[in-house]
């Protein structure tokens, strides 16, 4: 018996003019490892919804064909009935949060499938050492940082031990060292336990090539179902972006040879070493801060921290969960007051874009939405709507002027926030995690976004856990720990030749960029190539 | 804090704010339930605002729906539907159902902020998992309503808004709403995901009932005997019209001073370090 089977499903969302699925049949069997990909909006999220039952009994709508979770039809069982053979891990941390505190959280979901006392606190225990969340278990839930509270809502439903495991999206908000343990815990809880697996990841460096296999999503519809290499070559032409980095710079540079993870593209090509980076020359600087102190909470979120933004620069701001990478963003700013020290110098205009987006979300229409700052600042009509017609279309977003913001996607609100701010051509832009829900096609429109403002003379800077971002997007690398900053200003290099912070093609050529990569396995060069 | 021990608590103040007439008996009850607020745990402030304004729009409003009192005050001009006519009592009146207002808002708040609302749940997920699951979303509701309003309002900072216009102020609370609303139906659908409403719940062992819970016990057991024995003695009545009464009976003076006291107490039990 298959443990996922979906027969001939098509789903609209109540009002929604077009289908979310659209005709998906499926079957997973158990003790796969499948990793599903697509675009923002391309029907994963409602597939995995679908799959506890919450489509349609939570959403509504018209739901046809059958979807079947270990032999049970899930428009015969409520999502609580269905619960005790899936768990679903849902994108948004914040908001799946149940209980005030980690540890309650992790027993919340044993005690509604009425698992012995004994036996809760235990499981509970476990799952969040098993996340590196055991010391969190006493924190208050609303303290918790995006990362925290991404562990402990996936501690949450591992405790529950189902045999059939759902994640959407569940490495969005972790640093690469907490995302690499993560999915190196998932793949275990796969092979050892025999779970079976559903993954939907805009990141797939490290999956792609230990899934079982990979299914892609478009308009609703699964356009690619095949083992990994396999759907590494289908994709190769019709969607790169959604591969493994390394894969696609392969695939950039034309080679027939499709390396699905580092150790493959190693064995393919013996990169030269890189020569040794000069330091970046220091420009003008639009902002900073000096030896800038904060404490929130019990913690000190900045101790010290000391670093300048640089006009017609594009900045990575990386650093672990907690680092203090957030405050010191909202203190350059000028929305977030320092205990001690100073921002200098002081920018005329600083733009902030924040990691929720429905902060953002004030009007009717993502038009007006985007008017909004314009008018704030008194620019006239004309000259207001061309701009914002400019930056619609500049985000990917022309077609959805008059859309509410709320029936918006997450990846879609995300850009409608930063367009929402951008659009006041700051000088001074801060974009706090852009990526995240954010597809790789989108990225790579953020990445040119980032670069053309920097090209205009913006100091911009994005604070990310995405190594593979950072190193297209940006000039300069500043790493921060423990409120303090541990490099400044780094050429991007830095991506390439770090341990634990760098991107796939860092690890795998020695190169931080995709344009570096391409350059290096097309470059004529007999000797390095075997 | 244990559900049991805050509802003792915060009981005697919300149930003299909905039982007692006597403004005084009214003003220990508001006092008591503020100072209850001011020891629970943040954030406060928007539950504090949002009981006082109540309270004060309530007075406000009185004196021009009411058309009662022999007292007069003031004779405004003619205006349709509105009694222009203020008399004493009608301000009396308007005072004593504005602490009412207040008193029971800034109660519910106490509780709401001095109940371990997990334990809350627990409490009530097997017997009435509906109620339970709006009671959990009703308790988180107002501190994630004040963490998005920092959010929303630092959002829209950053876009050149002046959030000291009281325009613009009014202008962020739809999206409040909104955004309070669609995290409500998050937690609702994680819930739900999460196996909440079947049968057979079990609950994961709990912490023993502590020192400071069993005193905050005893203090609200017998402020709630009070508050109960006053009522029935009538030592809590009071009259508005035609005429005010005396509100300075030795039975409501004492009453009142002893409610206060014990909740006074509890709240100075509540912010006892530990």
């Amino acid at each position: 018996m298959a443990a996922l089977s979906f027969e001939r499903v098509s789903y609209a969302y109540p009002g929604a003019a077009r289908p979310a699925l659209d005709g998906v049949d499926l079957e997973i069997e158990p003790g796969q490892l499948v990793l599903l990909v697509g675009g923002s909006g391309s029907g994963k999220s409602t597939l995995l919804r679908a799959a506890l039952g919450l489509v349609p009994h939570f959403h509504g709508g018209e739901l046809r064909g059958r979807v079947r979770v270990s032999g049970l039809d899930t428009r015969e069982h409520r999502p609580g009935a269905l619960a005790r053979h899936v768990g679903l891990v849902f994108q948004d941390p914040e908001s799946q949060l149940v209980m005030g505190r980690p540890d309650r959280e992790a027993a919340f979901g044993l005690e509604n499938l009425g698992y012995p006392a004994a036996e809760i606190a235990v499981r509970a225990r476990e799952a969040l050492a098993a996340v590196g969340a055991a010391g969190l278990a006493g924190r208050p839930a609303a303290a918790l940082s995006g990362g925290e509270a991404q562990r402990v809502a996936i501690a949450s439903v591992l405790a529950m031990g189902q045999p059939i495991l759902l994640l959407d999206e569940p490495t969005s908000q972790l640093d690469p060292v907490a995302a690499e343990e993560l999915l190196g815990l998932i793949v275990r809880i796969n092979r050892d336990r025999g779970v079976t697996v559903v993954l939907a990841e805009h990141r797939t460096g490290r999956l792609f090539a230990e899934a079982d296999r990979v299914i892609a999503m478009e308009d609703g519809r699964l356009t690619v179902d095949a083992s990994p290499p396999v759907a590494a070559r289908a994709l190769a032409t019709t969607a790169a972006w959604v591969l493994p980095p390394v894969t696609q710079a392969f695939a950039r540079a034309g080679r027939t040879e499709l390396p699905l993870t580092v150790r493959a593209a190693r064995a393919l090509v013996t990169a030269p070493p890189p020569a040794p980076p000069a330091p970046l020359p220091r420009a003008d600087a639009t902002a900073g801060v000096v030896k800038a102190h904060k404490r929130l909470g019990d913690v000190d979120a900045l101790a010290g921290a000391a670093t300048a933004f640089e006009r017609g620069r594009v900045t990575a701001l990386i650093g672990e969960n907690g680092a203090g990478k957030t405050t010191l963003a909202r203190a350059v700013c000028g929305l977030l007051a320092l205990d001690r020290g100073r921002i200098e110098p002081v920018p005329a205009r600083a733009g902030y874009v924040g990691q929720d987006p429905a902060h953002y979300l004030l009007h009717d229409t993502a038009r007006e939405e985007v008017a909004y700052a314009l008018r704030n600042l008194g620019v006239a009509a004309p000259e207001r709507d061309r701009r914002v017609a400019e930056m619609l279309a500049r985000l990917g977003l022309d077609g959805f002027g008059d859309r509410h913001p709320r029936d918006l996607s997450s990846g879609e609100r995300q850009r409608l926030a930063i367009a929402a701010v951008t659009v006041m051509e700051p000088e001074l832009l801060v974009l706090d995690e852009p990526t995240r829900g954010v597809d790789g096609l989108r990225k790579l429109a953020l990445v040119e976004m980032a670069r053309s403002l920097a090209a205009d003379g913006t100091a911009v800077v994005v604070v990310t856990h995405d190594m593979d971002f950072a190193a297209e997007a940006a000039d300069a690398v500043t790493s921060m720990a423990a409120g303090r900053v541990l490099s400044d200003r780094a050429p991007r290099t830095l991506l390439a030749s770090g341990i634990f912070f760098v991107s796939q093609l860092g690890l795998a050529l020695g190169r931080a960029s995709q344009a570096d990569a391409v350059a290096l396995l097309t470059e004529p060069l007999e000797a390095a190539h075997v | 804090m244990k559900p049991l021990p805050a509802a003792l608590v915060t009981g005697p103040p919300l149930l003299a704010a909905i039982a007692a007439w006597s403004p005084l008996w009214l003003a220990a009850a508001t006092a008591g339930a503020a100072l209850l607020l001011a020891a629970a745990p943040p954030p406060r402030r928007l539950y504090a605002v949002t009981a006082i304004g109540s309270g004060l729009i309530v007075f406000a409003i009185n004196p021009f729906v009411s058309v009662q009192g022999l007292t007069v005050l003031w004779q405004g001009p003619h205006i349709p539907i509105l009694d222009t006519q203020i008399t004493v009592e009608e301000l009396a009146y308007g005072a004593g159902a504005g602490m009412r207002v207040a008193a029971s808002a800034l109660a519910v708040a106490a509780f709401v902020r001095l109940a371990d609302s997990d334990l809350l749940l627990r409490a009530f997920s097997r017997v009435a998992p509906r109620s339970a699951m709006i009671a959990a979303l009703a308790t988180r509701m107002l501190p994630a309503l004040e963490r998005d309003a920092a959010g929303i309002v630092t959002a829209a900072r950053t876009r050149a808004a002046r959030i000291s216009a009281p325009r613009t102020a009014a202008g962020l609370l739809g999206p409040l709403l909104a955004s309070s609303l669609e995290r409500s139906l998050s937690v609702a659908e994680a819930m739900e995901a999460r196996g909440y409403g079947g049968a057979d719940r079990t609950r994961a062992p709990e912490r023993a009932t502590t020192r400071r819970e069993w005193a905050l016990a005893v203090l609200g057991a017998c402020a709630l005997t009070l508050v109960a024995g006053g009522l029935m003695v009538g030592a809590t009545d009071f009259r508005y019209y035609d005429t005010l009464g005396d509100p300075w009976q030795a039975a409501a003076i004492a009453g009142a001073t002893a409610l206060l006291a014990l909740v006074a107490t509890a709240a100075a039990v509540v912010r006892w370090p530990r």
